[in-house]
C-alpha cells in the first residue's frame, strides 16, 4: 500500500463519510453491534451471528452490519444500534439472538422501531 | 434542481410560510451559510406552497428528502453545524408523522446521555476499530497531519500546556510540563511510552478507549512523540486484555501499512515505530519507573526519583509514559485548540473526564462527563440512583489508592483540587458506589488486601507496613479488636505514607485513613460491641427475627440453604442459630424489613435461650 | 492469583540437607522413592528429606546394584540419580531402567549439567533435574511431581511429561525469535507458558540458558507477575473476578464457595486434575458483577447463593 499524503487522508475521509452518513453509499440502514469486551461477555457474538444469518437468509445488501467497541452502558449489554437512512439511530438494550431477530424483521425490514427493546433514539453530544 | 451544488435546500415561500417567518430563516440561513463558508456548496431555493402550511415554515433538503418542519431562525446555526457540515440530520425539527407517535425516548432527556460530553470516547460505539477508514472519516490523523507538517515541538507543547490538560492515569500531572521537560534534555534516541496497564479494580475505561478507538492512542502517541523528538514506542497492555491487545495490534499494521507509522510519516521527515508490550499482572507497574523494569524484562519494581524517566527512562534514555485516556484528549485537543478544551471543566481541572462507573448503581457504565460536575449528579441522574431496595452509603474513587466519600460530601464537584480535599483521588476514573450492604471496615481491609498482594516488596514501608495494616483490619473485622487500634491505625498509615518509595506504597492506606474519617462508628462497634451492623463479619453478627415485623410469609424459610428457619404460616418465624450459616440470604429476602443484624454474642443468647425453653417443653410434658 | 510470596526465599543449600530433622509421620506412604548415587551422603540426604514427607526411601549406591532391586520384583515410583557414577554412569543406568519399567518417573540430580547429557537425558523422558546442590524443597517438588504423574499415567500406559524434547525444540524456536530483542524475557515466558501451560523448574531453566540470563532472575520475574504459574491447571480452571464491583457484589462469598466445594485453595488444582481455581483482579465486564469464568464462559450476574450451580455444566 502507497504512503499516505493529507490530501489522501481527505479522500479516505470523504469516501468513507458514507459509513457514517448511509446516503451517499446507497444504503438504507447501519446496525452496529457492540463488541467490547464486557458486551462480548454479555453475549453479543450471539447477537451478531443471529443477525448475520437472517442477513443472509433474506439476502440483504443494502445495510451495513458493523461491529464497534463498547457502547458504554455495561449494565444493559449486549447492545447495537440500528440507523435508519433519515432517521435518529435507536439503541436498542439487553439483546439476544431472537430480539436482535425481531428488531431485523420489525425496524430494519419494516421500519419500525421494536420499542420494548429499545433504550433510547439520538446520538451522543460529542466535543 | 442545480446542478453543482452538494445540497439543495427547498424553502417554502408560500403565503402560510411566509407568515410564519420562512423569509426570516431564509435570510438567517444565508447568514449562517457564508459565515460557514457554505454558499458554494448549499443551494438556497424558494419554493411555491407544499400545502403544509399548518407546519410552516417548512424546508425540503435534497437529495435526501429530509423534511423539516416549524423552523426557526434560532434553529438554524445548529442546523447548518449538524446537517450540512457534519452531515447529521437534526431530529429534533424533522417531520414526524402523527399516527405513529413512538414512545421511544431521545437521548437529550435522558440523563444517562445529556449529561456526558464525549470527547476521549468521541468515537465510541461508532467507528469499526478494525478499519482505520472509519476513523479517518471522523478526522483522525488530521491532528497528526497538523503537527507533523505545521507545528514546531515547542507550538505543541505551548499548545498542550495552555489546555491544563493533566495526566488521566491518576497523579494528575499537567502533560504539557512533562513534555517540556523531557523535550528540554538532548538525546538522540528517546521513547514514548503509552500505560494501558489498567490495574485498578474496577476500572476499564482505558481498556474500552483501545478496543473502541486504537487508533486514537496511536495519533496521541505521534503528537506526544513529535513534542519530545521521541522515535519509538511502545504500548505497555495488561495481557488480561486480549481484544485490546488484537484490535491495537490491527491498528498498528495498519497505520504502518498506511504510512502513518514508520519513515516519513505524511511525507514530514519524522519517524516514529510503535510496538505492542503485554504485562504480566503486576499493579505495581501502572507506577512509571516500575513499568519502564517491566519492559525491560525485569521484575517491575520502581527506582527513586531523580532522576526522572524524562531524563533517564527506558534503558536509561529520555522517556515520557502517559495514560491511553490522556493520549485519547490529545487529538482534538490539537485540532480545536486549547481554549475549545478548556471550555469545558475548571480553571484547575479542565476538560472532561471518563469514568467506570460501578457497584450499586443501577446504570453501570463507562462514562465522560466534564470536570467539575458534582458526584451526586454522577451517582444519581447518570448512574440512575441505587439499586432497588439500597441505600447509598459511599462513593468509592480512586481504586486501592483512593478512599470513600460519604453521603454529606456528594455536592463535592469531580475536580483534581476538590476530590483530594475529602481524602480521595480522581485516580484513574474507578468510581464504585457501595450500598449499605457493605461494612466499611471490610471495604478497607479488601483493598489491604490488594496492596498487601500487589506491593512489590522492594521497600519495608509498603512490603510490612500494608501487611501489618491489613492484619490489623482482619484481627478488627474477626472481633479481636482492642481498645485503641483507631489511634494505631492512623499511626501507622502515616508512616507507611511518609516512608514508601513509590506512590503504591504512599496511597495504600488511602482507604483505611477514609473509612476512620467518615465511618469510625463502624470501626468503634466492631472493636467495641463486637458488632458489624451491615451483618458482613460473620463473626460480629447474628441475624435473627423480629417477632413484632415478621409476617410469616415464608420467604426467608424458603431460600435457607441450611434449613435453619422455622415458623407456621402467618405467624412470626425464627431461626435456629445453631444451624445458621450467617449468608444473609434470608436478610437479603425478607420485605418487611424483619430480619435484624444483632451483634455477634446475641448468638450464644439466642442458643441458650432456644435450649431453656425446649428443657421448659420437655419437663411441662 | 499470586501463587509464590514476592520477597524471594534464601536459597538453601546442600549443607542444609544434613541438618533436617528425619521423623516419621504415621500417614500413609505417598510413594516408593529409589535414590541412586555414589556418594552415601547424598544418598543420606535425600532420605532425610524425603522420609518425612511421607515417602518410602531406598538408596542404591551403583547403577547395577539399583537394577538388582528391580529384578527382585521391586517397583518404584519416582528414582532419583546421579549421572556421574564409576561402574555405571546414569545415561546408562536410565535406559536400563526404561527397559524394565517405562513409566517410572526419574529425576536426574548432575553436579555438571552439559547440554549433552541433558539432551541425552530427555529422550528418557525425565521429570526434571537438579543440579547440585540443590535445596529440599526443589527436591522434594521435583520427587512430588514424579510420583503423581505416575500416578496419572498409571492407568493409561505411558504417561506423557511436561516436558520432552518437541516442547524443548518449540521453546528453542520461541527463545531464537526473542533473543536479540532487548526486554524479552516477559514475552518469552508467556509464550512459553501458553505452549506449555505452566512454567515449571525445568522449563524456566531452559529458558534460562537459552536466554543467557542466571536462572534467579528468570525465576525471578516469574514469580513476580501474577499472570505466571508455576502450578498446571485443570481441565476446566475457574476463574473468579475479585475487582472492586464485584466484591461489592459479594464475589469474596462465591470464591469461599467455590475453596470449600472443590476443597482446594486459589492456584490450586483437584487430585483429580479437573478444576483449578483462580481468582483474578477485575475482569473488566463490571456491568455483569459479580463474574466467574470457566475456561472461556463468562457467568456474570451470580447469585452468591446458587453460584456453584455452574460447575453442573462441567460435570
Amino acid at each position: 500500500m502507497p504512503k499516505l499524503t493529507v490530501d489522501d487522508l481527505k479522500k479516505i475521509k470523504e469516501e468513507y463519510k458514507s459509513t457514517f452518513t448511509l446516503r451517499e453509499g446507497g444504503y438504507r440502514a447501519k446496525i452496529t453491534v457492540h463488541m467490547g469486551t464486557c458486551g462480548i461477555a454479555a453475549g453479543a457474538r450471539e447477537v451478531m451471528n443471529a443477525l448475520m444469518d437472517e442477513m443472509a437468509k433474506e439476502n440483504i445488501k443494502d445495510v451495513i452490519v458493523t461491529n464497534s467497541g463498547c457502547a458504554g452502558f455495561c449494565s444493559r449489554e449486549p447492545m447495537a444500534t440500528v440507523e435508519m437512512l433519515n432517521h435518529a439511530p435507536v439503541k436498542y438494550q439487553l439483546l439476544n439472538p431472537e430480539k436482535i431477530r425481531r428488531i431485523f424483521k420489525e425496524h430494519v425490514q419494516g421500519g419500525k422501531v421494536v420499542d420494548e427493546f429499545a433504550l433510547v433514539a439520538g446520538s451522543e453530544t460529542s466535543y | 434542481m442545480e446542478t453543482g451544488y452538494r445540497v439543495n435546500l427547498m424553502i417554502c415561500g408560500g403565503t402560510g410560510c411566509i407568515a410564519s417567518g420562512s423569509l426570516k430563516v431564509k435570510h438567517a440561513l444565508q447568514e449562517e451559510l457564508a459565515k460557514r463558508g457554505l454558499e458554494k456548496e448549499v443551494n438556497l431555493v424558494l419554493t411555491g406552497c407544499n400545502g403544509f402550511c399548518a407546519q410552516g415554515p417548512i424546508m425540503t433538503v435534497y437529495p435526501e428528502g429530509i423534511f423539516y418542519e416549524k423552523l426557526k431562525p434560532e434553529d438554524i446555526p445548529v442546523l447548518v453545524e449538524e446537517h450540512f457540515l457534519k452531515g447529521r440530520p437534526v431530529e429534533r425539527l424533522m417531520y414526524k408523522e402523527p399516527e405513529k407517535k413512538s414512545t421511544l425516548p431521545v437521548m437529550k432527556d435522558i440523563p444517562f446521555f445529556n449529561l456526558q460530553v464525549l470527547r476521549a470516547l468521541r468515537n465510541k460505539g461508532l467507528v469499526d476499530p478494525e478499519k482505520i477508514e472509519e476513523y479517518i472519516a471522523r478526522d483522525g490523523y488530521q491532528a497528526a497531519a497538523k503537527v507533523l507538517l505545521e507545528m514546531t515541538p515547542e507550538q505543541i507543547i505551548k499548545e498542550v500546556k495552555e489546555s491544563g490538560l493533566r495526566g488521566r492515569g491518576g497523579a494528575g500531572f499537567p502533560t504539557g510540563l512533562k513534555w517540556e521537560l523531557c523535550n528540554r534534555v538532548p538525546g538522540e534516541l528517546k521513547y514514548i511510552l503509552c500505560n494501558g496497564d489498567e490495574g485498578d479494580p474496577g476500572a476499564f475505561m482505558d481498556r474500552s478507549v483501545m478496543e473502541a478507538d486504537p487508533h486514537v492512542v496511536l495519533e496521541g502517541m505521534i503528537i506526544g512523540a513529535k513534542a519530545i523528538g521521541a522515535s519509538k514506542g511502545y504500548i505497555y497492555v495488561r495481557a488480561e486484555y486480549p481484544l485490546a491487545v488484537q484490535r491495537l495490534q490491527l491498528a498498528i499494521d495498519q497505520a504502518r501499512a498506511y504510512g502513518l507509522l514508520g519513515e516519513n510519516i505524511l511525507g514530514s521527515g519524522f519517524n516514529l515505530d510503535i510496538e505492542i508490550y503485554q504485562g504480566a499482572g503486576a499493579f505495581v507497574c501502572g507506577e512509571e519507573t516500575a513499568l519502564m523494569r517491566s519492559l525491560e524484562g525485569k521484575r517491575g519494581m520502581p527506582i527513586p526519583r531523580p532522576p526522572f524517566p524524562a531524563v533517564q527512562g527506558l534503558w536509561k534514555k529520555p522517556t515520557v509514559l502517559n495514560n491511553v485516556e490522556t493520549y485519547a484528549n490529545i487529538p482534538p485537543l490539537i485540532l480545536h485548540g486549547a481554549q475549545w478544551f478548556r471550555s469545558l471543566g475548571t480553571e484547575k481541572s479542565t476538560g472532561t473526564k471518563v469514568f467506570a462507573l460501578t457497584g450499586a448503581v443501577n446504570n453501570i457504565g463507562l462514562i465522560e462527563v466534564p470536570m467539575g460536575i458534582p458526584l451526586r449528579k454522577v451517582i444519581y441522574d447518570i448512574g440512575g440512583g441505587i439499586r432497588k431496595g439500597k441505600k447509598f452509603k459511599a462513593v468509592q474513587l480512586g481504586g486501592p489508592s483512593g478512599g470513600c466519600i460519604p453521603e454529606n460530601l456528594l455536592d463535592t464537584p469531580v475536580t483534581y483540587e476538590d476530590i483530594v480535599q475529602t481524602g480521595a483521588i480522581v485516580g484513574s476514573g474507578g468510581m464504585v458506589v457501595i450500598d449499605d450492604s457493605n461494612c466499611m471496615v471490610s471495604v478497607a481491609k479488601f483493598f489491604l488486601e490488594f496492596t498487601t498482594d500487589e506491593s512489590c516488596g522492594k521497600c519495608p514501608p509498603c512490603r510490612i507496613g500494608t501487611k501489618v495494616l491489613h492484619d490489623k483490619l482482619v484481627d478488627i473485622t474477626e472481633g479481636r479488636g482492642q481498645p485503641g487500634d483507631i489511634e494505631l491505625l492512623q499511626d501507622l498509615c502515616g508512616d507507611v505514607i511518609n516512608c514508601s518509595l513509590c506512590g503504591l506504597g504512599q496511597t495504600a492506606p488511602n482507604p483505611i485513613l477514609s473509612t476512620i474519617r467518615y465511618f469510625r462508628d463502624e470501626y468503634e462497634s466492631h472493636i467495641h460491641d463486637k458488632w458489624c451492623k451491615a451483618g458482613v463479619c460473620r463473626t460480629l453478627t447474628t441475624f435473627y427475627v423480629d417477632p413484632e415485623t415478621c409476617k410469616g410469609c415464608g420467604a426467608c424459610a424458603r431460600v435457607c440453604p441450611q434449613k435453619a428457619i422455622s415458623g407456621e404460616r402467618k405467624k412470626p418465624h425464627e431461626i435456629n442459630q445453631e444451624l445458621c450459616v450467617k449468608c444473609r440470604s434470608c436478610y437479603e429476602t425478607c420485605k418487611f424489613g424483619a430480619l435484624k443484624i444483632g451483634p455477634g454474642r446475641l448468638r450464644g443468647e439466642l442458643i441458650a435461650r432456644a435450649r431453656e425453653k425446649e428443657l421448659k417443653g420437655v419437663e411441662q410434658a | 492469583m499470586r501463587t509464590e510470596p514476592k520477597g524471594a526465599s534464601a536459597p538453601v543449600f546442600e549443607k542444609d540437607l544434613l541438618n533436617f530433622p528425619v521423623a516419621k509421620e504415621e500417614s500413609k506412604v505417598k510413594g516408593r522413592i529409589l535414590v541412586v548415587d555414589d556418594e552415601p551422603i547424598v544418598l543420606k540426604s535425600c532420605e532425610r528429606v524425603l522420609a518425612p514427607e511421607g515417602f518410602e526411601v531406598e538408596t542404591s549406591e551403583s547403577g547395577p546394584d539399583a537394577l538388582r532391586k528391580l529384578d527382585n520384583g521391586k517397583s518404584f515410583d519416582v528414582i532419583v540419580t546421579d549421572i556421574k557414577m564409576p561402574e555405571m554412569d546414569g545415561i546408562e543406568f536410565m535406559a536400563e531402567v526404561r527397559k524394565k519399567d517405562p513409566d517410572v518417573g526419574i529425576v536426574l540430580i548432575t553436579g555438571y549439567p552439559s547440554q549433552e547429557s541433558i539432551k541425552e537425558a530427555l529422550t528418557l523422558r525425565i521429570v526434571d533435574y537438579l543440579p547440585k546442590p540443590f535445596s529440599p524443597a526443589l527436591l522434594k517438588e521435583a520427587v512430588n511431581k514424579g510420583v503423581e504423574l505416575r500416578r496419572k499415567a498409571a492407568p493409561t500406559g505411558p504417561g506423557v511429561l511436561d516436558y520432552n524434547e518437541a516442547i524443548a525444540a518449540k521453546l528453542d524456536e520461541i527463545i531464537a525469535r526473542y533473543k536479540e530483542k532487548p526486554g524479552s524475557l516477559i514475552p518469552v515466558l508467556q509464550e512459553s507458558q501458553e505452549l506449555v501451560g505452566y512454567l515449571p523448574p525445568v522449563v524456566q531453566r531452559h529458558i534460562a540458558r537459552g536466554l543467557n540470563l542466571p536462572v534467579s532472575e528468570v525465576h525471578g520475574v516469574v514469580s513476580f507477575y501474577s499472570f505466571f504459574t508455576m502450578k498446571p491447571k485443570g481441565k476446566h480452571n475457574i476463574r473468579v473476578c475479585l475487582g472492586t464491583a464485584c466484591y461489592v457484589k459479594r464475589s469474596e462469598e462465591i470464591l469461599a464457595k467455590l475453596k470449600d466445594r472443590l476443597n482446594i485453595d486459589i492456584g490450586e488444582v483437584t487430585p483429580d486434575k479437573k478444576y483449578s481455581l483462580e481468582s483474578v483482579r477485575c475482569l473488566g465486564a463490571c456491568g455483569l458483577a459479580p463474574v466467574v469464568v470457566v475456561d472461556k464462559d463468562t457467568h456474570g450476574s451470580l447469585n452468591p447463593v446458587t453460584a456453584l450451580d455452574i460447575l453442573k455444566e462441567y460435570e
